[in-house]
């Protein structure tokens, strides 16, 4: 008997918990089966938001051809609510040969970066703007060389990232064991490792416009100074010594652009200002 | 270079010579590697020597000097005219302007672009500093400085 009732309350417990499973897939879900037992609504037709988008295009193949806006419409009931699943979504249904950079679609990889009515930003984090009576206009980053369409030529920008050496130098390097770093030196990184190069903050800069040739630009100078501010880098006074010139880091002239449009919110001026601090003072 | 970012079409005659002055038609600028890029893809870009006086301590002069034109110019309210302040105020006026126009000058007339006419524009700067250096002297002796100059046109 006492077993038994054992056994049946076993059997309860473990049918309610099965009921609350399935009510948490009906939460989670779009379909909900249990309506199904219920009469079936007469079918609403999906609602028409038709948003146009302007889309900066050039193709490489017709070099002689001027860029051009070229107008899309999307139907944003049919769409997620970030630009690039409306670029995804012309890729996919309008016209294949748009050609974008994406990858993780989250804002971690940097690839989307773009100029989206005016700011530069990533596609993948910024919202489409709801209203149809205004068109939404996608260029690629401001005053680089284009590949095709929103592809920019990145190469001068690694090139830059490169020279700034964006790995650990030290001779001596702790044998067998780890490579400790108090915690207020490590907060000293807080804002700049975060940086995934998207080149949003140094095509912004008229400085970077003017003299991307011989100017870092904020985001290999963030770089630089996330390495000269590592408690773990010996080798600071070698990546100062190498700022030492008018072009490479005092072409900045405090624009600021580059911290207002930092799409993951970091303060590359910030940085900036410390190296120029650090290099007077010669901390 | 314009047909690279698409723009060859800009390129005719006709529009060239209308948009661009005549001076700037005349200037032989120096033509820029494709994207900007030296070297190959995978060489890191190479930074100019290091020179402390372009870089640090250019730097830390240019903001001392606009730093000490505040008070040097709130001086005079208070404290009447001097030749030793006026002068001081002159000459940190003059290098602050002689270092806003020189960062003009490496901003938009860089010497990779236009080669020596960077040099041409720098001397064409100093040459001009040196004059309103003279300028200064002059109002020193006979005006009684910038200050006062500065006074009479506001009561004038």
């Amino acid at each position: 008997m006492f077993a038994s009732r054992t056994a049946s309350s076993r059997l309860l417990a473990s049918s309610s918990t099965k009921v609350a499973s399935t009510s948490q897939i009906a939460q989670r879900a779009f379909s909900v089966s249990a309506t199904q037992q219920h009469a079936a609504p007469a079918p609403v037709p999906p609602k028409q938001a038709l948003k146009e988008f302007k889309i900066y295009r050039w193709n490489p193949d017709q070099p002689s051809e001027k860029p051009q806006l070229q107008s899309y419409k999307v139907n944003l009931a049919e769409c997620g609510p970030m630009v690039l699943d409306a670029l995804i979504k012309i890729k996919n249904d309008l016209d294949p040969t748009l050609t974008f950079r994406r990858s993780c679609r989250e804002g971690i990889c940097g690839s989307c970066a773009m100029n989206i009515d005016g700011v530069n930003t990533l596609a993948c984090l910024s919202r489409i703007d709801r209203s149809e009576s205004k068109p939404q206009k996608i260029y690629p980053l401001p005053h680089m060389y284009i590949v095709k369409d929103l592809v920019p030529d990145l190469t001068l920008f690694y090139k830059q990232y490169k020279s700034i050496e964006p790995f650990l130098k030290n001779d001596n390097v702790p044998e067998g064991r780890e490579h400790l770093q108090s915690p207020a030196d490590r907060k000293k990184l807080d804002g700049m490792y975060e940086c995934i190069l998207c080149a949003c903050c140094s095509t912004s800069c008229p400085s970077y416009w003017w003299n991307q040739d011989e100017y870092l630009g904020p985001a290999a100078l963030m770089a630089a100074y996330r390495w000269m501010a590592d408690s773990r880098d010996s080798y600071g006074p070698q990546r100062k010594e190498k700022m030492q010139n008018s072009l490479s880091l005092y072409r900045c002239h405090t624009i600021f652009n580059c911290s207002r449009t930092c799409p993951k919110g970091l303060n590359p001026a910030k940085a900036i200002a410390q190296i120029k601090l650090e290099l007077a003072t010669g901390a | 270079m314009l047909t690279r970012i698409g723009l060859a079409s800009v390129r005719s005659p006709v529009t060239s010579s209308l948009i661009k002055p005549a001076l700037v038609r005349g200037l032989k600028t120096i033509p820029q590697p494709p994207g900007f890029v030296v070297g190959t893809v995978n060489e890191a870009y190479v930074h100019p020597k290091p020179n402390k006086m372009h870089g640090s301590l250019h730097w830390t002069l240019e903001r001392g000097v606009a730093l000490g034109l505040v008070p040097l110019a709130a001086a005079p309210l208070f404290t009447g005219v001097s030749t030793v302040v006026d002068s001081t105020l002159s000459a940190f006026l003059l290098y602050h302007c002689y270092v806003g126009f020189q960062s003009c000058i490496i901003d938009y007339i860089p010497s990779r672009v236009y080669g020596s006419y960077h040099n041409y524009a720098m001397y064409l700067l100093t040459f001009g500093t040196g004059v309103a250096g003279y300028g200064i002297y002059q109002l020193e002796q006979k005006e009684g400085g910038v200050t006062t100059l500065v006074s009479k046109i506001w009561h004038a």
